[in-house]
């Protein structure tokens, strides 16, 4: 490759360019998918890597589906080499042999993009589909005997060979999923979306030509590596500790599950070591290296100059090592169950690291956010017939606080970072045998700080269609609650409750139980975590809260040390100053007494 | 005095009132003042005085003579962005008062998926004014829970007493039913007559509740202040002589009568910039071009929609600001580009410019008041603007603030002041030419197969070089350029959109239950025509209904078409919906069912005839008009450029690049790589060699 001299100006407009055909590709998914998670929720990731699998452009997408992707480009190349043509398709959705995917619903499309017969780059859209076969339609379904109990496994295989569809091989696919129509046309949405990302990269080749394309490329990945190692030597050196569980794996119920991280920073380096973290278990929670890696470089991302934000690339990785023992719940080999790995353990790999990074940087502190609360519903619609799979993201609570914010309102699953969404109510009664009673934020249900998590949510709605099954699939949080960081409270434990005949049953997450019609699926899903001390929130932050019901007044003088007139609902100042005044003497107190 | 009879258009922005005034003769003649941001009303009676002294009349004698008044205002966008709406709170069905703050889960569109460190979503209304009361509708439209009255009535004291000055009804499923909507409002009405309602399903009657319910809440906060102004405005104009006929210009691209605009405040977000496709599609047409990309860059911001066969691009998926918009709006795509954009060198060392502004304070430095480098400061550097001809050489400008400003960012780039302008002025004509790609590739087009048409002060600087790196080989700047959306509003059509929610597979959906909901809307359309006047026979009716294949989420527009309503005719319009989707999203999928989601009406009036007026022909040569030579840099050379007389041109004169034309209120700048050609309606026409 030739070697020429960019200006930054070209860099910059390179780079952008890369960035728009990036948010194009979700768009022609959004508008032509007909699958709920895929079209509206946004389960979807698309980028753009090198011929070598280094991470070029990440604007949009799940940590998961995409970050970890340089391994499965790596692995692509080394299986067909010479076989690679102008025009050809992959699909893979296999964690193991060479897919290096979280689990097995979302299929990945990989098309290599070849200029004046040289191959450039791959573009990636990967999607979550409706169904991927197995046991239970959906994906997220707890002890499954191996991977293969799961649902289908497509090793990475060619779908298009130098233009034309391998018809026969995608109809044997299709064939070994629930719904085979709707899939074919995700998968026609998704592929449409790697041709335009060809052709719109054909033409940035074309207007700047390869070699200053090329070198653009290569300079912007130089620039963010050494932005990031600056960033990581601002760090203490150091090492820092996180850990965060989830309930169960499925399978031995009850019994919590760790992740185990320690951050090491020395200079311009940084080491994120899972060692310690519990074995590989039989349930659905565990996580190849490609998923752990790719959750545990988006914490650390989220900890850096937000100044950076959007120039996030291979550089970004390259000071950061990600080492994880072998055949354990964050490292594990094949037939291990992956189903639920996108959510717990992903959650608790982005929690440890997010706990460590903020006792290394506590003024770029990032809480736990509120715990999933997903479940698959499926059995039939009584008003066509159809047989239906319901799950989405509505019924999740809040985004955990930072360092000098509130957490955001409504977004919902740390692993998904806010990609995702939530649907609307009328669509969904609409198209589903379910009417909702309540969807609403809730009262002092959130972890409180000097910054508090985003609101919980209280869900509800009655089932008016088939008798049916759900699994609760990725939920979590019942037991073991979120961080809170430097000071601030944890995210507290959610519920989910079937109320049948009036008598509230409690449903626990990663289980799967049959559900009737005329049931209630009642959930309490907790709010994100707080950071700093709730004592040291702005007096009239919290009367705001109160204002608002998010904070009752019992609250905001028991844990905020903020009087609020009943009345009036205006701070107390004279009593809030006494409220606060004892805690300081309290933890004076306590200082002298511990030393 | 039939003769004297006057058309005016105002166009009210953030910074200029802007003033065309059509004469009976067909001259336009162009004014500008200052705009009053606490009652607009004033510098748009300024600018109106303006244009009378010009024509030696009172101001009594000049608006008798003015039979139509074409208004767009940025006072709905303006009071939206800046939070000055009013106090406003939300009735809706009770378990579900945090659709406004869950906001389904979205973030602000512009910031990172990385980034998490953004103050959280504060909502219009604030959840203590988010009320939940006893009702239900399904989405059947059938009612399973009556509303409670004296809940409603209990509420709405409640609310008078703690001052609110809006209400937005917003219950789950309205689209399908309004009773329960429209009683609320009522009992709102009772107990508080002076406070502003909505509801809505009169707001948009269709499904999907954050986007409705946001849309009205918009509304309702916008609404006081819009019907203020409106009201202020027309008694305003009364008492001033005017008798004519004052028509609003909407966010769809069509104008309204004032009384059909002031409880329906929302529908005036964008009016201004909405106008100037309109202008755009009437310019091309004098070229016979139907396909066309209209841009108006102006001091902060930089728009650009799409003309494709003569039709203007509509959506509705706005975004205005933070909010959703879910009425139907041209589809416009806004950038933080203009000629006070500020450059700086971001984390990585590059050079950032825009989205900030320096707006009108401190303003660019070559203003004399700020520093910091801007667009302008680099178009004055690089010798495209002149420093003793702006605004007509109402304000001088400061090329040595200008040339020290781009020293505070080349030593960090490591280069001269003139390679720094020119790198500003590089990157932002990228930035813009992203963003008209990125709007080409939504909507499935070429943008070579389009003429450019460049409206806004800075439109004609950057056009010629923005054409030449996107590789569109036609470009127009008409004569009135900087008043672009005031010249829009001559071109517009009048009229109004309708829509109902009907969801049915082709295959399924009956016929009549279809056939009267376009009659009904069509009923609709003609009693408001009736009411500006126009019958029945002067109406176009487009129906569109929004299909999408079984099972996907998002809806297509398609026409289809007028009278007696066959199967023939849906099944016709399912094929044309295949058509689209192929050429939009590069597949379709025929062996798939179609369904309809929203049947759509738009009904419009021509509007009446209208010209350009002429100049005087000349012959190729241009050199009658030229002014002077100034340096100027042309692909880092440094160029003896031409600069003509925009007031000397004559029809038929060629221009070759590089050169520049100097006009009163903007500057056309042709770039080597294009020649010039002048029309008889002195429109610079741009054409690659």
């Amino acid at each position: 490759m030739g070697k020429v001299n960019v200006d930054a100006t070209t860099i910059a407009t390179v780079w952008h360019g890369m960035q728009t055909i990036c948010k194009e590709m979700r768009y022609i998914v959004d508008r032509t998918a007909q699958n709920y998670l895929i079209a509206q929720l946004h389960d979807v990731s698309v980028g753009i890597w090198g011929a070598d699998g280094s991470t070029i452009a990440v604007p949009v997408g799940l940590p998961v589906q995409f970050l970890g992707t340089q391994f499965a480009v790596q692995d692509l190349i080394k299986k067909f080499g010479d076989d690679i043509k102008p025009g050809d398709l992959f699909l893979t959705n296999d964690p193991y042999h060479g897919g290096h995917n979280c689990h097995l619903p979302d299929w990945g499309f990989f098309r290599p993009i070849f200029y004046e017969d040289e191959l450039l780059f791959f573009t990636l859209c990967r999607a979550h589909q409706q169904d991927t076969g197995g046991a239970f339609p959906g994906g997220y379904f707890p002890d499954g005997y191996d991977i293969h109990a799961e649902g289908i496994c497509i090793p990475p295989v060619k779908v298009h060979e130098e233009g034309v569809e391998q018809t026969s091989i995608l109809e044997l696919i299709w064939n070994n999923v629930r719904w085979p129509e709707g899939t074919k046309i995700d998968n026609y949405a998704m592929i449409g979306a790697t041709k335009m990302s060809e052709k719109r990269i054909i033409g940035l080749l074309d207007r700047y030509g390869k070699d200053t394309v090329m070198s653009c490329v290569d300079e912007m990945l130089k620039r963010t590596e050494r932005a990031v190692r600056k960033e990581i030597r601002k760090i203490p050196d150091g090492t820092y500790h996180g850990a965060a569980a989830t309930d169960d794996d499925g399978s031995v119920l009850d019994v919590p599950v760790w992740v185990r991280v320690a951050v090491t920073v020395k200079g311009e380096k940084m080491t994120l070591d899972f060692d310690g973290s519990d074995p590989q278990q039989k349930g659905f929670i565990n996580s190849v290296y490609a998923t752990t890696y790719a959750n545990a470089i988006a914490a650390v991302v989220l900890c850096l100059d937000p100044a950076l934000a959007d120039y996030h690339n291979q550089g970004t990785m390259e000071p950061i090592t990600v080492r994880t023992p072998e055949e354990s719940v964050v490292n594990c080999v094949y037939p291990a169950t992956t189903g639920a790995s996108p959510v717990n353990v992903g959650v608790q790999v982005m929690e440890a690291v997010l706990e460590a990074c903020s006792k290394a940087r506590p003024d770029r502190s990032v809480a736990s956010w509120g715990k999933h609360r997903g479940d698959y519903v499926f059995a039939v619609d009584p008003r066509t017939g159809e047989r239906y799979v319901r799950t989405s993201f509505d019924y999740d609570g809040g985004a955990g606080a930072v360092w000098g914010y509130d957490g955001y309102q409504g977004v919902s699953c740390l692993t998904a970072m806010g990609a995702v969404n939530r649907g609307d109510v009328e669509e969904m009664e609409a198209r589903l045998p379910w009417h909702l009673i309540k969807y609403e934020m809730v009262t002092d249900f959130t972890g409180n700080g000097r910054w508090r998590g985003g609101p919980g949510v209280h869900w509800e709605a009655l089932n008016e269609g088939t008798d049916g099954q759900v699994s609760t699939g990725s939920s979590d949080g019942d037991e073991v609650m979120g961080f809170g960081a430097v000071g601030g409270g944890a995210s507290p434990q959610s519920r989910t409750y079937l109320v049948r005949n009036g008598e509230k049953i409690r449903l626990k997450p990663h289980r799967r139980v049959v559900i009737k019609n005329g049931d209630i699926m009642l959930k309490h899903s907790s709010g994100g975590g707080g950071v700093g001390d709730p004592a040291k929130r702005d007096p009239h932050m919290v009367q705001e809260d109160v204002e608002n019901e998010l904070v009752s007044i019992k609250e905001a003088k028991s844990v905020y040390k903020v009087a609020i007139n009943p009345n009036t609902l205006e701070v107390d100042m004279a009593k809030t100053k006494k409220l606060r005044a004892n805690i300081r003497k309290k933890n004076k107190t306590k200082k002298r007494s511990a030393a | 005095m039939e003769s004297a009879k006057k058309r005016v258009c105002l166009d009210v922005g953030g910074t200029f009132t802007d003033c065309l005034v059509m004469d009976a003769s067909g001259d336009l003649t162009s004014f500008k003042s200052a705009t009053t941001p606490n009652d607009p009303s004033d510098g748009l009676l300024d600018t109106l005085k303006k244009a009378a002294a010009n024509f030696q009349q009172d101001i009594k004698d000049f608006m008798g003579d003015v039979e139509l008044l074409v208004h767009g205002t940025t006072l709905a966008t303006n009071t939206l962005i800046t939070g000055k709406g009013a106090k406003t709170a939300m009735i809706t069905t009770e378990g579900f008062r945090d659709i406004l703050e869950i906001r389904r889960g979205i973030k602000p569109l512009d910031i990172s998926l990385f980034n998490l460190f953004i103050p959280p979503n504060r909502p219009l209304i604030p959840r203590s004014r988010r009320i939940g009361v006893e009702e239900r509708t399904l989405f059947t439209g059938e009612i399973s829970v009556p509303l409670n009255e004296n809940e409603v009535a209990k509420i709405v004291t409640r609310f008078k007493k703690s001052g609110i000055e809006a209400i937005a009804v917003c219950f789950l499923h309205s689209y399908a039913n309004g009773t329960n909507e429209r009683r609320a409002a009522d009992i709102c009405k009772e107990v508080a007559p002076d406070i502003y309602v909505t509801t809505s399903h009169e707001t948009i009657q269709v499904w999907r509740e954050f986007e409705r319910f946001n849309t009205t809440a918009v509304g309702a906060y916008v609404g006081p202040a819009v019907a203020r102004y409106l009201v202020g405005l027309e008694a305003r104009l009364k008492d001033s002589g005017f008798e004519g006929t004052l028509l609003m210009m909407l966010a769809n691209g069509l104008v309204q009568r004032v009384d059909q605009c002031v409880n329906r405040g929302v529908h005036l977000l964008n009016s201004g910039p909405a106008a100037a496709p309109a202008g755009a599609a009437y310019l091309g047409g004098l070229l016979g071009k139907k396909d066309l990309v209209a841009v108006d860059m102006g001091g902060t911001s930089f728009e650009v929609c799409m003309i494709h066969n003569g039709e203007i691009m509509t959506t509705t998926e706005s975004w205005v600001g933070d909010q959703r918009i879910a009425i139907k709006m041209i589809d416009l795509e806004t950038a933080g580009a203009g000629g006070g954009s500020v450059a700086s060198i971001d984390s990585l060392g590059l050079l950032k410019v825009g989205p900030e502004s320096a707006a009108a304070d401190p303003g660019p430095a070559c203003y004399g008041k700020g520093k910091i480098p801007t667009v302008t400061d680099a178009d004055l550097v690089l010798g495209y603007i002149p420093d003793d001809y702006f605004l007509g050489g109402e304000m001088k400008l400061d090329v040595d603030h200008a040339n020290n400003s781009m020293k505070s960012i080349s030593k960090k780039m490591g280069v001269d002041k003139i390679k720094t302008a020119q790198a500003i002025f590089d990157s932002i004509n990228t930035t813009m030419a992203d963003e008209i790609t990125a709007i080409s590739t939504k909507r499935g087009h070429d943008i070579r197969e389009f003429v450019l048409v460049a409206g806004g002060g800075g439109g004609p600087i950057h056009a010629g070089f923005l054409a030449d790196y996107l590789d569109i080989p036609t470009v127009i700047i008409p004569p009135v350029a900087a008043l672009f959306s005031a010249f829009g509003m001559f071109a517009m059509d009048l009229g109004q959109d309708f829509a109902r929610s009907y969801i049915a597979r082709i295959e399924s959906a009956n016929i009549r239950d279809i056939a009267n909901l376009y009659k009904e809307m069509e009923s609709e359309a003609f009693e408001t025509f009736a009411v500006h006047g126009v019958s029945k026979k002067d109406i176009t009716l487009q129906r569109t209904a929004d299909m999408r294949y079984i099972g996907q989420f998002m809806e297509v527009e398609t026409e289809l078409q007028n009278g007696t309503l066959t199967k023939k005719i849906l099944h016709a319009g399912a094929e044309a919906f295949s058509k689209k989707h192929e050429a939009l999203y590069t597949f379709s999928m025929p062996w798939k069912g179609v369904e309809i989601l929203t049947l759509r009406l738009k009904a419009s009036a021509d509007k009446a005839p209208f010209h350009l007026p002429k100049i005087k022909r000349g012959k190729a040569n241009p050199s009658a008009a030229l002014k002077r030579k100034r340096m100027a840099w042309f692909q880092g050379k440094r160029l003896k450029t031409p600069v003509y007389d925009g007031a000397l041109v004559r029809a038929g004169n060629k221009i070759p690049g590089p050169a520049i034309i100097e006009e009163s209120t903007t500057t056309v700048v042709i770039p080597e790589s294009y020649t010039c050609r002048v029309d008889g309606h002195k429109n610079y026409i741009l054409t690659r060699n």
